[in-house]
This record gives structure tokens, sequence and C-alpha cells, in this order.
């Protein structure tokens, strides 16, 4: 029985992707994003028929398994940026470990000065990067891995959102600004959009978002010791 | 068939060093996800060609255009936690968008900065 379950939820979910990432395709919107959309569909279809969360991550669980190779595999884009990565090397390892340190350290003083719980607090704070990571670092922190996916939602759609506003306001008029920018704080998201503009700023946010990844996974223990 | 069997196995090696990462990071103690680590440890093995690129390439190919279907669950798990954004919740949207703000532009602005007169940053 478990296994006919789990295979249900597990079709379904490959459905709603698949129809998330055709919708994607014809209508093009940043509101629309594939995660968004199939997510919407499978809420409203446990909604519609009583589902409770527990029963769908019978199958749900089977393709979470596959977060960690997930996040291994990114070393592979960042093998074939290889050339780029070593021209700019510092500039990319030090904007990015920058930005870290502000995406850690905002989320936990902010959380922290309007007085939420810890558990919330360890599920922003990740926010900045890519889902997978998020995930593995709130779920060794403590927090509530969903809500940490949740905000990482809202930085990569409202930072991909807000983005065009934040270059024209902060002079940030290179590839390699916008591309780290936008890589550091939005991840994958963040990164389609670049690679709207160029391909060039779409490569500098994927190694933005690489790199954010491993520092913040790094960093989030020295500074959780240090502010909370 | 042979592209489907290839990027299979590919996921297999992937997942190994997944596993090789989650065990280095019980054994070491440390407090980094260990896919993360898998993830260094993979790339370091294919920058000194001790690892080829062509025996994890299909594998990687798969994940990296399909990434997001693979945090699909985590996200719908919000069902559970509709009620915290009812009241003051919706303050923790308002934290992660400031954040992400200042995010984009202390990284931006000093990557930009530190590559001034170098190759590759004009348009």
């Amino acid at each position: 029985m478990n296994f006919l379950i789990a295979s249900f939820f597990i079709l379904l979910t490959i459905i709603a992707f698949i129809f998330a990432k055709w919708l994607y395709q014809r209508v093009y919107t940043p509101l629309l994003l594939p995660l968004t959309v199939a997510t919407v569909i499978i809420i409203v279809f446990l909604l519609i028929f009583n589902i409770d969360f527990d029963t769908y991550m019978i199958g749900g669980d089977l393709i979470s398994e596959l977060l960690g190779p997930a996040v291994v595999a990114l070393a592979y884009p960042l093998y074939q940026q290889r050339d780029r990565l070593k021209q700019l090397l510092m500039p990319l390892i030090i904007g990015s470990f920058i930005g870290s340190i502000v995406g850690i350290a905002s989320g936990l003083l902010l959380t922290k000065w309007f007085g939420f719980s810890d558990e919330l607090i360890y599920s922003i704070t990740s926010k900045s990067v890519t889902t997978p990571v998020a995930v593995e670092i709130t779920e060794d922190l403590g927090g509530i891995i969903s809500l940490a996916a949740v905000f990482v939602m809202v930085a990569g759609i409202g930072g991909a959102m807000m983005s065009n506003y934040i270059y024209r306001i902060f002079q940030l008029d290179t590839p390699i600004g916008k591309g780290v920018g936008i890589g550091a704080a939005s991840h994958g998201i963040g990164t389609a959009k670049a690679l709207e503009n160029s391909e060039l700023e779409g490569s500098f946010s994927s190694i933005a978002m690489i790199l954010s990844a491993i520092f913040v996974s790094f960093l989030m223990p020295f500074m959780i010791a240090l502010f909370m | 068939m042979k592209r489907f069997i290839l990027i299979v196995l590919h996921i297999g090696i992937l997942y190994l060093f997944s596993m090789l990462g989650t065990w280095l990071k019980e054994i070491l103690n440390l407090s980094v996800p260990g896919s993360v680590i898998g993830m260094l440890l993979l790339f370091v093995l294919l920058m000194t060609n001790i690892i080829k690129v062509e025996w994890v390439e299909a594998g990687a190919q798969f994940f990296v255009s399909n990434l997001v279907f693979f945090f699909i669950p985590a996200t719908v798990g919000i069902i559970d936690y509709f009620d915290l954004f009812k009241g003051k919740g919706i303050l923790l949207i308002l934290i992660a968008l400031i954040s992400t703000i200042l995010v984009m532009t202390t990284s931006g602005l000093t990557s930009q900065f530190l590559a001034k007169n170098k190759e590759g940053v004009k348009e």
C-alpha cells in the first residue's frame, strides 16, 4: 500500500512540475516560477482531497532524498566556469563572502530584534542560498525546513523583481557587479534572471550562487555563536 | 536508453559523494551539510583531473536542469505553516526582502569595485 501511495505522490509531483515548466515557457513572469506553480498545484490538490502533509511525504521523502546528490552536482557548473573563476577569483570570492556575512547577520539580527523564536530565526537565516543547501543547513540547525524553503523563494522572487531598481539606485552597472549581487542574494532564481540579460552576467551569478552556498554553510555556526 | 543508464550511473556516483560528505561531516564533527562537503570534494577532484568530467556529466546535467523538481516537497510543507503568516509572521517576509537587498548591494558593489580594470567586466 505504501508503495502505491508513494508512487502516486511522486507521479503527482512530476506532473505538477512538467505542467509548471510548460506554463512558464508560454507565460513568462517571475510570479509564475515553476517552483511556485508546482507547489500551489500540489497544495491545492492536498487541500481539496483533505490529504495531510505526512501522507504526501510518503512519496515526497523519496524525492527529497535526492537533494544531497543534487547539491553535489553543482560542482559541475562550477567546474565548467573554471576559467572565469580563475580570472576573477578574488572579486568573486570576496564579493560572495561579504554578501554571505551580510545575509546571515541581517537575517539573525532583524529577526532577533523583533523577538522571533529561535526556530523561526534558524529558518530564515539561510534564505539567500539555493534551496537544497538551505534545507540542509536549516535541518542541521533545528529550524523548520519548509519555512526555510519559503524564505528562499521570497529572497529569490523578491530579489529578481527588485533587481533592476537596485542596480539603478546603487549604480551596479557591470556584469560582474549585477551577476554577483543577484547570485549571492537570489541564488538560482536570480541566476535565471541574470541569464536574460547576458550569458556573462548569468555565469557570474551562478558562480556567486555556489560560492555563497559554500560560505553560508561554513559561516552559519560561527555567526550564530557570535550573535545569538 | 544508453543515455538513461548513463544518467542513473552518474547519479549513483553523485550520491556516493553526498554519502561520503555526510560521513566526513560526522567523523570530523563539522557543522557544514554533508552534501556541500561532497560538492567541494568533487570540484577539487574534477580540477585535479582525478575524476574525469565524463564520469558525472550526464547525471550532473540532469540535476542542474531539473533542480527545482527536487525541492518541491520541501516547499509544499508550507501547508502546515499558513497560520504563521497571518499575524506578526508577515514581518518575516519583510525582513527576508530587506536582507536580500542588503546582500545584493554589498556583494555586487564589492565585486564590481575589486574587478575594476580587469578583463571581462565591460558590457
